[in-house]
């Protein structure tokens, strides 16, 4: 499991039968070891039964616990899940970026003049 | 799960029985900011991508469902999906390929390979 926070979304038509219906988001761990200018690692893709906005910090799990949280542990075609939202975090020693309730980037805004 | 770009096929003869028919890709991780991941890993295949398209990876269970013979199955990553699009929060676009991404709005490069850094430390 990490903390990470929400930067993205994807969209497949080609896919997994089990995964039709399935909001997949993006989500970058933070890493207290992540510093300015460090390399940039693979971002995790994971469902989202909550509902999480971009930008959210959010809790990641793997394997059976992200099953569960999706409904069952059942057969799936993903491994990983959003299993909460955070709404606060103390973590006086982390980052600053850590600490932000949301890093929305104009997005939003962005997204709404390109139609 | 992870997203990446297909890169390459790999053939195999002598193999575990378990992966007989089992088409492999190579498939390269896609790393935020744009930059080329530096490692690689294969992956089944049983929706048939093609080189150059971003595919969605998954591991493990997941993995041995999506390949579609029950649990037994000698392999530990598959492509669950075929990417159309991926949207990210600073409003970049990420396209089925790499020459099709549209960089964030405002951003001082064209394409996204140049995109820059979220992180507002490192402007």
């Amino acid at each position: 499991m990490f903390l990470g926070r929400v930067v993205g979304e994807v969209w497949a038509t080609r896919k997994a039968d089990d995964l039709a219906g399935k909001r997949l988001l993006v989500v970058q761990a933070l890493d207290e070891r992540r510093e300015p200018g460090a390399p940039k690692v693979t971002p995790v893709v994971c469902a989202d039964p909550l509902g999480a906005a971009y930008g959210q910090r959010v809790i990641v799990a793997f394997g059976k616990a992200a099953r569960v949280a999706c409904g069952g542990d059942g057969d799936y075609a993903f491994e990983a899940a959003i299993v909460a939202i955070v709404d606060d975090l103390d973590a006086p020693l982390a980052p600053p970026e850590w600490n932000e309730p949301s890093l929305n980037d104009g997005g939003a805004d962005a997204r709404r003049e390109r139609g | 799960m992870l997203i990446g770009t297909v890169v390459g096929h790999v053939w195999s003869t002598v193999k575990d029985p378990t992966l007989q028919g089992c088409r492999f890709l190579v498939v390269q991780p896609y790393v935020l900011g744009g930059e080329p991941s530096a490692e690689t890993l294969i992956a089944v295949d049983p929706l048939g991508a093609g080189i150059g398209e971003r595919v969605l990876v998954v591991f493990g269970r997941a993995a041995r469902h999506v390949i579609g013979k029950g649990h037994d199955v000698g392999f530990q990553s598959a492509v669950a999906a075929i990417v159309d699009r991926m949207e990210l929060a600073d409003g970049a676009s990420v396209g089925p390929i790499a020459a099709r991404d549209l960089p964030a709005p405002g951003s001082a490069s064209e394409g996204a390979r140049a995109r820059k850094p979220r992180n507002r430390n490192n402007p």
